[in-house]
């Protein structure tokens, strides 16, 4: 490959690797199958709205992305990469591993909050105790 | 003063009714209470039976959250002077005596170091094996330059403490790397920590396995617990 047709390749703005008929039609069952099973995980009692509505955006994003791949290709765009599948996976990854940092958050908050109710219990079985030593003496 | 001597204890049946006699002994008139960290053996119903107080977590939650419960609760009930020591027997409550001594004479925090008064360094009358010598000297090594102040035994369990202090530790403590990280914490909240050379016995029963892998691993962990501490905003007691 000579230089100009390095060239003409970088200049290259459209995105050039598009989604097939089939992966569309594929990511939107998947999407919709994802968001019943949200549905349905609320529904009994396994997961907390609060932690659902975060799926279930990413649900809907994936529905888009499938019936409107210009958005997909808009984006591949604004990355500056020319394949939208790579540029699907790029922002899915970084949304993954912004996702799972919030959970390892959430984790330790809870573990502060358990030891701290750990704390309080054991603090009130000694009250216990000194109310029924003192109760002893009288 | 109202005070408190209290004993992290995990599973140590063996040595708790000992220990509580032990304090009881050597520092007459402080109230005496076992923090049970979980323990699944008869180590509270041992110490009810001595006499002594028990707060027991529901769960073993680690070393840092037992010392936190004991600050808490002394803080609830008006002590002044809490002086600890561990469970296993290592600790003579004689020493302990002389921490808290230490502490009414003005000092915030006050640490009992096996190493700090011996004539020898290199040979310390503790007996130790030599991965635990060389962890200890680094961890020596990093709070003495985090806190710009010379530490010799950071690992200690064998303490006494102010209102103050307890103040500060039971806002926040470190739940795996309590001893060490404490004591930052304690410098750069401008406490006055004073380091004590005391004696400790081997232990009676049980024995922790300390190999040169885990010592390694402890000193890296401890290097980036020290690091963060450096970059925590200071807490500042009254």
């Amino acid at each position: 490959m000579n230089l100009t047709a390095m060239t003409r390749l970088l200049a290259e703005s459209e995105p050039v690797v598009r989604l097939t008929p089939q992966a569309r039609i594929l990511a939107a069952v998947l999407a919709i199958a994802f968001m019943l099973l949200i549905l349905d995980l609320i529904r009994r009692d396994k997961l907390l709205e609060r932690y659902s509505i975060v799926w279930f955006l990413l649900g809907i994003g994936m529905l888009l992305g499938a019936i409107f791949p210009v958005a997909l290709e808009w984006l591949a765009k604004a990355m500056g990469v020319r394949d939208v599948t790579i540029a699907l996976f790029s922002v899915t990854l970084l949304i993954l591993l912004a996702l799972s940092l919030n959970f390892s958050v959430i984790a330790s908050r809870q573990s502060k909050q358990i030891t701290r109710l750990a704390q309080q219990s054991a603090i009130d079985g000694v009250e216990e105790q000194t109310e029924e030593v003192e109760g002893r003496d009288r | 003063m109202k005070k408190l001597v209290f004993i992290p204890a995990w599973n140590e049946e063996n040595s708790i009714e000992a220990v509580i006699s032990d304090a009881r002994e050597h520092v007459p008139g402080a109230d005496i209470m076992v923090v049970d960290d979980g323990s699944t053996d008869r180590t509270a119903a041992l110490a009810r039976r001595a006499g002594a107080l028990v707060a027991s977590l529901p769960f073993n939650q680690g070393v840092g959250a037992a010392h936190q419960t004991a600050y808490i609760f002394a803080l609830r009930h008006g002590y002044e002077i809490c002086g600890q020591l561990d469970g296993d027997g290592q600790h003579p409550a004689s020493e302990v005596a002389r921490l808290i001594e230490e502490v009414e004479k003005g000092a915030d925090l006050a640490v009992g170091s096996r190493f700090a008064g011996n004539v020898n360094p290199d040979i310390p009358e503790y007996r130790s094996t030599f991965a635990r010598r060389i962890g200890q000297r680094m961890f020596s090594l990093l709070v003495s330059t985090s806190t710009r102040q010379t530490f010799t035994d950071t690992t200690s369990g064998m303490r006494a403490l102010n209102e103050k202090a307890m103040h500060l530790f039971a806002d926040r403590y470190s739940s795996e790397f309590a001893e060490v990280e404490s004591l930052q914490q304690a410098v750069r909240a401008g406490l006055v920590v004073k380091e004590v050379p005391v004696h400790m016995l081997a232990r009676e029963h049980g024995r922790s396995f300390i190999g040169p892998l885990t010592s390694a691993y402890y000193i890296f962990k401890t290097l980036i617990v020290l690091l963060i501490g450096q970059l925590r905003p200071r807490q500042v007691e009254e």
